[in-house]
């Protein structure tokens, strides 16, 4: 009977022992790699309205494997280590511009993709990329200033109202620290690509008095925050604002006087593709207007397709939030690769995360 | 003997592949420095742990390691009496006992942090109960600080202090008690010279087993706390993804690992004490 109750306890432990391990790690399939007709593709998760990627199937008669990351750096690790076995990826703008310098991505052939001149001019050929050789816009928005019209009744402006005293306790900002300081260098009116060592230390002086008023540091569930109004005022993606307008609608969403950050996401074709045609096919027809316009209704974002705009809803169309960013474009400054500057940042970072 | 060999031949295979050469890769990483595009160039450098030497990453490490000793604290405090009671319960009702008290990790951990959440937050369960019972008139700011934290560090780490000492009490020779009896000793004299003495090593096993898992926790301060805490493991996580900086968070993960086996080994030597003074113990009877 003893050694019974022993066994159930030590089974237990290991039970534990299993599921603390488990966690976090979730199981990824394995890319088929010898079947000439299959698309390998590695995005983030919900980033295609799924019958758009059905119609692609179905009509260039092949399968399309998708497989999802959660970040860039998680990107960067995956193709370093053999990116081989994917044909097509969606690296952010400053992780395309690493990427080219770390020579991970194949020219792509711009004559296969004659719908990349669907999209809108000034972002044919951003910062990042800027003669549109390795890659393609696919969502794009821009950082800015999510409010509770309940508890914020003045209309922000400024960076600066971040840091207004009645809102302590109740400022939620991303847990990304280029975003953080970035801000805070827009504040002063530097750029947020700055390493200027004196420029870093005024935002971080600055941002250690408004650390004691922000509620979380968040990124993955900012949304859910803001749903339940746990957050009053903090920074938030345009893409991010309107599905939380969606759910709540005392949301309210503007892009500061002084600048932010524009940000994107991609495609791209990493070296060694085997699909790499299809890949392309497949980028183009992403840009017919008619399945972008079904595309861009589903996930949600901005879509860059000027051509496509006629197909949109009203809705679509007419969404505060993501107009924000139409009309503000001008204000967007894109987050470049800082290299060794990033160790600064970091620092910066960690100390920011100490003070109480 | 040779059969033996072949038998432990796939659990060799296994460790040594899938254990000891990742902890190689790990160590060698540490001793590595990163290029202005995060990627690792082995060149023999010690920079890794002399940046662990400057008081900021000093002090998140004491804050860890605070955290988690309160930790352990607590969950001693409230899992020696659980096991205790769990034993005292009647025959039959000690496995479901048990199970009850593993019962939660039959769902993932994350997904406990976020319905720890949904109690707490602002128009969570608890808020919205006494608001509407009219007992505060303002939601209390019960989540994203460091008592939240604290609570789902306890909450998670519980069962590895209540199992062990579960079974050294279950273990506990029944007439040692009787004994004091016979000769007078107060049931709360009995217990505190015979029980808690003996029941030490599942106390020590519990001890070890919350606070090691405590030092590496990142998910709860991510969740719970709002990722408003620097602690170790959330400091070596921003290595390998934002920071991208890995040897540095290699150096980290490797002064977390020696602390851990400093930790173990102390527990070893204190076990055998007690064994070779239970021994006497029994000599003498």
């Amino acid at each position: 009977m003893m050694k019974k109750r022993i066994a159930v306890v030590l089974m237990g432990i290991f039970a534990i022992a299993i599921l603390a391990m488990g966690c976090g790690s979730g199981a990824k399939t394995q890319p088929v790699k010898s079947e000439p007709q299959v698309l390998n593709l590695f995005s983030w998760a919900d980033n295609f309205s799924p019958e758009v990627l059905a119609a692609f199937e179905k009509k260039y008669n092949c399968k399309i494997n998708y497989d999802v990351f959660a970040n860039n750096e998680e990107l960067l690790a995956k193709i370093q280590a053999g990116g081989s076995q994917y044909d097509l990826i969606q690296p952010s703008d400053y992780m395309v511009s690493t990427m080219i310098k770390l020579n991970l991505l194949e020219k792509l052939d711009k004559n296969k993709i004659p719908n990349r001149n669907n999209i809108v001019k000034n972002l044919q050929s951003p910062a990042y990329d800027p003669t549109g050789d390795y890659s393609v816009i696919y969502t794009w928005g821009m950082t800015g200033i999510v409010y509770n019209k309940k508890y914020v009744k003045e209309t922000p402006t400024s960076w600066a109202d971040l840091w207004n005293p009645a809102y302590k306790g109740r400022v939620i900002l991303l847990n990304d620290n280029r975003e953080v300081f970035g801000m805070a260098l827009k504040k002063h009116g530097f750029s947020n690509n700055s390493i200027d060592k004196d420029q870093l230390d005024t935002a971080f002086a600055d941002l250690k008095k408004l650390a004691p008023s922000v509620l979380a540091y968040d990124t993955d569930t900012i949304k859910q925050k803001f749903i339940a109004e746990e957050g009053w005022i903090g920074t938030m993606w345009s893409g991010d604002a309107s599905f939380t307008y969606k759910d709540n609608k005392n949301i309210g969403f503007i892009i500061p006087k002084e600048g932010t950050v524009i940000w994107a996401d991609t495609f791209a074709i990493p070296k060694g593709a085997k699909h790499k045609d299809l890949a392309e096919k497949f980028i183009n027809f992403m840009y017919e207007p008619k399945i972008s316009a079904q595309n861009y209704e589903y996930i949600g974002y901005n879509d860059p397709n000027e051509k496509a705009q006629a197909f949109h809803s009203k809705e679509f169309l007419s969404d505060p939030m993501l107009k924000v960013a139409v009309d503000d474009v001008k204000q967007g400054e894109w987050l470049k690769d800082i290299g060794s500057g990033l160790t600064l940042y970091d620092r910066y970072w960690t100390e920011l995360k100490t003070i109480k | 003997m040779k059969n033996g060999k072949i038998l432990v031949a796939p659990a060799m295979l296994w460790l040594s592949l899938f254990f000891a050469i990742p902890m190689f890769i790990v160590v060698a990483v540490s001793f590595a420095s990163r290029t202005p595009y995060g990627q690792v160039i082995f060149n023999f450098t010690l920079a890794n742990y002399q940046r662990f030497l400057e008081p900021l990453y000093i002090r998140i490490f004491i804050d860890t390691v605070f955290t988690a000793f309160v930790t352990t604290v607590i969950t001693f405090a409230m899992g020696y009496p659980l096991a205790y009671c769990i034993t005292k319960l009647p025959h039959k009702w000690q496995q479901p006992g048990l199970i009850l008290v593993m019962i939660p990790f039959w769902i993932n951990f994350l997904i406990r942090s976020y319905a720890w959440v949904i109690i707490l937050r602002s128009q969570g369960l608890i808020n919205t109960l006494l608001l509407n019972l009219g007992w505060i008139s303002q939601p209390l700011a019960l989540l994203y600080n460091d008592y939240a934290v604290m609570l789902g560090m306890v909450y998670a780490l519980l069962p590895f202090m209540v199992l062990p000492i579960y079974v050294s009490i279950e273990q506990l020779d029944a007439r040692l008690l009787e004994a004091a009896s016979d000769l007078g000793a107060m049931p709360f004299t009995a217990f505190r010279k015979i029980t808690f003495p003996l029941t030490l090593p599942g106390v020590a096993a519990g001890s070890i087993l919350v606070f090691i898992s405590a030092l590496g926790m990142f998910v709860v301060p991510d969740v719970m706390g709002g990722a408003k805490s620097a602690l170790i493991g959330n400091l070596i996580q921003n290595q390998f993804l934002s920071a991208r900086d890995w040897p540095f968070g290699s150096a980290l993960s490797i002064v977390l690992a020696i602390l851990a086996l400093v930790l173990i080994v102390l527990y070893y030597k204190a076990i055998q004490k007690q064994e070779g003074g239970g021994r006497n113990e029994e000599k003498l009877a």
